[in-house]
């Protein structure tokens, strides 16, 4: 590399003082030699020179401007905590917390809109009922022309009573419109009467209800037809429908009820037809009153009699026999024509005597048609006149129980060695006071005894007769139930009389082995000789009048000696075997198991207690899997258990974490490409 | 190599020490007044652009790992906030007032000499590379010695001499008649 060559590089480290003592040397010489450098030498110079002389500078505010620039736009604000937090994210640990934090937030976020839509759903699902109710309206103009809209009240029960008012003025409104009107008879009906007025019909889809239950809707009903038509409007004289109602109340006292129900009839100009009552066991009264009322105050009448008490049942029917009225009417008519043709006929008296008897029996019969036909006609002018309304009284408290029989139960168990003997002395117990129910005795093939005895005692005997059983035996468990019945009726009543029954005695009995014990010890015993000590253990028990009632004994391979004796004795000399135990050897494991009954009466003294004791020797110290190999062997064993046993817990750390850790190193992943892709652009 | 004292206050910036930052300022505004002039060539285009990296970079100094990097990492602010400028005026068409005024000037102008020369400087600095124009400013402007501006620049020594004397010569070659009439002044 030669000066001439870079001679523009030197040239400009010259000027900039950049180059080392030996570059200059080399310079200066090939200044001297070559025309062209030097020529370069001195333009590179000027423009050196101009530079120096002409680039504006920044002026020497410069950095104060840009001090105060940064201060305006960067204002010291709660350094602490941006101060904190800042430094904070200068941590990797604190980033990747940031990021989990942001993560987890996102997971809640998620839930949350996921639970705030499920409730949106919710709110949706509820927001359906006003377009079903809009629906409404038209299900009610085609119940009201069945004459059926009591499905309808069920569904819409209590909802928007002012909305169900308006919806049914609508409804109603419309009914008149409709071609085919309410009833059954009514096409028959528009035939006669041509049409009818519209008070009529509207009030007719509430009035040709054939029944309905809903008393809850009852009130809004009426409250709605009262609105709908003040004053029930007088049925067209037509029309023939017969109106009857049903009642159920429960009323404080009957013959007030009575009395009212009448006073209301008498003022909406009606009477009572028949009236009935009947007395229960507990002195309460139950009745039945039937009212014919005008049809046209049945509405006022009832609702009237509905404020005596609480309204149990009620029910509404409306039967039209138009049709059937008017055809009987025309076939009367007919039938009349008939008669006076016939009439006419006999005047004649003309024809054959056989002819004149054919007319005479002719005319008898339509007479008595006749007659029937009136008297039909005559009963449904008095339905249709009068509507039947049946009240059916009940005063509260119907219920209440007229007497009390308190019943006594008893159960005894007894235990004693001697089973069929007690079971005798029970059974010579017999008296007239004292009759046995039941007994009976059985004996298993294994010998055991037992037997059940079953009594009625009067209840003045009761008591003795009960102590004298129990000092038969051994007690075990008695129990008394006391039982109060109502008799004619449930609940309460202060002045019912209370008798006492007969005492129900239930007795079973068992031999000693069969009862449960009172208290149930288990111990082992550390000893050397377990064979000796198990005979003396034996002899110990018999000493304190207790009994083996089971006893094993093995040794195994090892040397190990091993019996199992189990043995009972009455608590009393409990303590004092417990005692006497230490002499045969260590005694461990002690547990003691107690079984409490409470309400039972207990021979304590006498209870058994069992104790089941393991007598065993440790055998050969040293075990036959002994020395190195083997402890090698079993050291190895256990080491590999426990390595196995922390991989798997490694690898269920790892699978808990290892989404996580994807998760983040996703998200630093990409929020790195997104910072540099941003810092590229 | 930096000296303690130095890393010790980027460190403190870094951490959010605004004193130490300010310091900062103080020391590098230059330099970063002149990448960014030798980026857009105009002095207060330059000194906004110098603003902006200043505060952007207090804003994002806990991105800073490593406290010897801050000045080349701020140097980087600099320049890409110049070449932000820069693009976004290439994208806006000269507005027609700019060069009327450019002409009018011109023609006002033309008798002083001096002007005249300043304003082929300036269209003969616009047609050097971009790196070339930075290592000039920071020479001419900070009089910064050549190490310096390696470290600033991420150079080699003969790679800084080579894009001096290159930016020189081609310089002096396109000014060569204006130059002639500068020595004679």
């Amino acid at each position: 590399m030669t000066v001439h060559d870079n001679i523009d590089n030197f040239l400009v480290a010259d000027l900039h003082g950049e180059l080392t003592a030996a570059e200059r040397n080399e310079l200066e010489t090939h200044l001297l030699d070559c025309a062209a450098c030097r020529q370069a030498h001195q333009e590179t110079k000027i423009m050196n020179q101009l530079f120096e002389e002409k680039l504006e500078k920044p002026d020497v505010a410069f950095e104060q401007r840009m001090l105060g620039a940064f201060r305006n736009r960067v204002p010291e604000k709660n350094r602490t905590v941006t101060n904190f937090i800042v430094g904070l994210m200068r941590f990797r640990s604190a980033q990747i917390a940031g990021v989990a934090a942001v993560l987890l937030a996102l997971v809640q976020v998620g839930r949350l809109i996921t639970n705030s839509t499920e409730a949106e759903r919710v709110i949706v699902t509820g927001s359906n009922i006003p377009t079903a109710e809009e629906a409404r309206p038209q299900n009610l103009v085609a119940g009201g022309r069945k004459g059926a809209p009591a499905p309808l009240a069920g569904i819409w029960k209590d909802q928007a009573n002012e909305g169900r008012e308006s919806d049914e003025l609508s409804a109603l409104a419309k009914v008149p419109a409709q071609p085919a009107l309410p009833d059954s008879g009514a096409t028959s009906a528009s035939g006669f009467g041509g049409s009818l007025e519209a008070s009529a019909t509207r009030q007719s889809p509430a009035s040709t209800a054939p029944s309905f239950h809903e008393e809850t809707v009852l009130p809004a009903k009426a409250k709605a037809q009262t609105e709908v038509a003040p004053p029930p409007a007088p049925v067209e004289a037509n029309r023939k429908l017969i109106r009857n109602a049903k009642i159920e109340l429960e009323i404080t006292r009957f013959d007030d009820a009575v009395e009212k129900i009448t006073a209301f009839a008498n003022e909406e100009r009606g009477y009572i037809a028949t009236s009935g009552s009947q007395k229960q066991a507990n002195g309460k009264l139950r009745g039945e009153v039937v009212v014919k009322v005008l049809p046209e105050n049945l509405d006022r009448f009832l609702r009237k009699v509905r404020g005596l008490g609480e309204l149990k049942n009620q029910t509404i029917g409306t039967e039209d026999v138009t049709k059937a009225y008017f055809d009987t009417d025309s076939r009367l008519k007919n039938a009349r024509v008939m008669e006076q043709r016939l009439i006419d006929m006999l005047k004649a008296k003309t024809g054959k005597v056989s002819d004149l008897l054919q007319v005479e029996k002719e005319l008898g019969r339509v007479r008595e048609e006749i007659e029937k036909m009136q008297g039909e006609l005559k009963y449904w002018d008095s339905q249709v006149q009068f509507a039947t309304v049946t009240i059916a009284l009940a005063e509260k408290d119907l219920e209440e129980p007229a007497a009390f029989l308190l019943k006594e139960r008893a159960q005894l168990a007894l235990y004693s060695p001697e089973v069929e003997k007690i079971y005798n002395d029970i059974k010579a117990l017999a008296s007239p006071k004292v009759q046995i129910t039941n007994a009976q005795l059985d004996r298993d093939n294994s010998g055991r005894v037992s037997a059940r005895v079953s009594m009625l005692i009067v209840p003045e005997e009761g008591d003795v007769v009960i102590g004298r059983v129990k000092s038969f035996g051994r007690v075990e468990n008695f129990q008394v139930q006391t039982e109060r019945v109502a008799q004619g009726g449930q609940g309460m009543a202060e002045n019912a009389k209370t008798k006492r029954d007969k005492v129900e005695l239930n007795i079973s009995l068992s031999r000693d082995e069969q009862e449960q014990a009172f208290q149930q010890t288990s111990l082992r015993i550390r000893t050397w000789s377990v064979d000796e000590k198990t005979k003396e253990l034996r002899n110990l028990t018999e000493k304190q009048n207790g009994r083996v009632r089971s006893s094993w004994f093995s040794r195994d391979p090892n040397g190990h000696e091993l019996a199992n004796v189990s043995l009972r004795v009455p608590m009393k000399n409990y303590s004092a075997l417990m005692q006497s135990m230490d002499s045969l050897g260590k005694v461990e494991n002690v547990s003691v198991q107690r079984q409490d009954r409470t309400g039972a009466q207990i021979d304590e003294a006498n209870a058994p207690a069992d104790l089941s004791i393991r007598v065993y020797s440790q055998g050969n110290i040293v075990s036959s899997d002994s020395g190195l190999i083997a402890t090698l062997r079993r050291t190895i064993a256990q080491g590999v258990g426990a390595i196995m046993w922390s991989l798997r817990m490694i690898a269920v750390a790892l699978a808990f974490f290892a989404p996580w850790v994807i998760a983040l190193i996703g998200v630093i992943w990409i929020s790195k490409r997104m910072m540099r892709a941003r810092s590229k652009s | 190599m930096m000296d303690a004292n130095e890393r010790e206050t980027y460190r403190a910036a870094i951490h959010g020490d605004r004193e130490a930052f300010e310091m900062i300022i103080r020391t590098h505004s230059r330099t970063l007044f002149a990448i960014a002039y030798g980026i857009l060539q105009n002095r207060e285009e330059a000194e906004d652009a110098v603003q902006d990296a200043l505060v952007k970079a207090w804003k994002s100094r806990w991105r800073v790992r490593n406290p010897e990097k801050f000045p080349a990492w701020l140097a980087m602010i600099a320049r890409h906030r110049a070449r932000d400028v820069f693009r976004k005026r290439r994208t806006v068409p000269l507005p027609n007032e700019a060069t009327g005024s450019l002409t009018g000037e011109t023609n006002r102008n033309t008798n002083t000499s001096d002007e005249l020369l300043d304003r082929q400087l300036h269209s003969a600095l616009a047609t050097l590379p971009e790196l070339h124009r930075s290592a000039l400013m920071l020479r001419y402007f900070e009089e910064m010695d050549y190490q310096t501006i390696e470290n600033t620049l991420g150079l080699t020594n003969g790679a800084l001499r080579g894009i001096l004397g290159r930016a020189l010569a081609t310089m002096r070659k396109q000014l060569k008649p204006a130059l002639a009439a500068f020595e004679r002044l």
